[in-house]
């Protein structure tokens, strides 16, 4: 039978320590100051734009030394799986969803992959040259029903090619 | 007069691989006002820096190597060497899926926020943490936060389904 749950009363301190009725920020922020934070974000955009550039660079290199014989398929796989998820994380933050919804497109089809095949080589190529698309075309937002259809082919050749 | 929070009295500690990442959260904290923060880019580091001095909150993410936010969680919520198992831990990870939420969860995490995040989103974990602390459960194979949020009415004592 399960031990009866200990139920630990919540801990005063930290609200204690920092909330007051004279200084600082209200629970809900002010418009004003969503804008303020949000400008932090977009400052930071050129440097994410940057860093997501140079991540497609190296999956690119990773994955043609992989196809090419050079480097061990599952060592590129990971490689690309690590900088696709980033891409997914940093994408919707800097205002580029659809590099986020890409590269969870891709970072789902590669996760498990142990093994490339030229399908999953064209398929992995197909995301890469998509995610370089939406940052030199500079498509914020979800883009139009072109990038829809792009993203709904990428998931059904997802489903079909992963398994095989 | 409405409550207000000091974010300068509150110290962080960021467990996170990626730079951009952590310069972000460090800029949007410093816009709120906070001094005390700490980055840390992976989990043996972060044991270090929270056996050394005390952290207030931590915000982590979960895709980390060798170790992962969740094995930092581990430590924090069950390590007999963890110098303090309630402390508030917010992950902060691209891992977004229902499975690490889940996870997460049940290991013990304060809040989860998905990344891509916004600020707003990130703001109100914030406050969640610092103004709303939660009761903690300790049970067999489970210490952290009380993971029932929803207040219902129940008739058992220990609100389980099972009674």
């Amino acid at each position: 039978m399960a031990r009866r749950a200990q139920i630990i009363p919540p801990r005063p301190d930290l609200r204690r320590k920092a909330v007051n009725h004279t200084r600082g920020f209200d629970f809900k922020l002010s418009p004003a100051m969503v804008q303020k934070l949000e400008q932090v974000v977009h400052k930071a955009r050129d440097s994410f734009t940057a860093d997501i550039a140079a991540r497609l660079v190296a999956m690119r290199t990773a994955l043609r030394e992989a196809s090419d014989g050079e480097a061990d398929a599952g060592q590129a796989l990971h490689a690309i799986y690590r900088d696709s998820l980033e891409i997914k994380g940093a994408g919707g933050t800097i205002g580029f969803d659809l590099l986020t919804a890409i590269g969870k497109s891709l970072n789902d089809f590669v996760s498990g992959l142990q093994e490339l095949d030229p399908r999953r080589v064209d398929i992995i190529d197909l995301h890469i040259d998509a995610l370089y698309v939406v940052l030199a075309d500079n498509i914020t937002g979800r883009g139009g029903p072109t990038e829809a259809a792009v993203l709904k082919a990428f998931s059904a050749v997802r489903e079909k090619f992963k398994d095989d | 007069m409405p409550e207000k929070i000091d974010f300068s009295k509150v110290s962080f500690l960021i467990v996170d691989q990626n730079k951009l990442s952590t310069q972000l959260i460090r800029d949007i904290l410093a816009m709120l006002e906070v001094t005390r923060v700490r980055s840390v880019t992976s989990v043996a580091r972060a044991r270090n820096v929270l056996r050394g001095e005390p952290v207030d909150i931590i915000i982590t993410e979960y895709h980390m190597e060798p170790e992962t936010g969740i094995d930092l969680i581990d430590w924090i919520r069950t390590g007999m060497d963890s110098p303090d198992r309630m402390i508030p831990i917010i992950m902060l990870t691209a891992n977004s899926e229902e499975e690490y939420v889940m996870r997460a969860r049940d290991r013990g995490v304060t809040e989860f926020l998905a990344k891509p995040f916004n600020v707003e989103g990130l703001y109100r974990r914030l406050v969640s943490v610092i103004a709303r602390p939660r009761a903690f459960v300790n049970i067999d194979d489970y210490f952290g936060p009380d993971r029932r949020r929803r207040q219902v009415d129940y008739g058992g004592p220990d609100r389980r389904r099972a009674d």
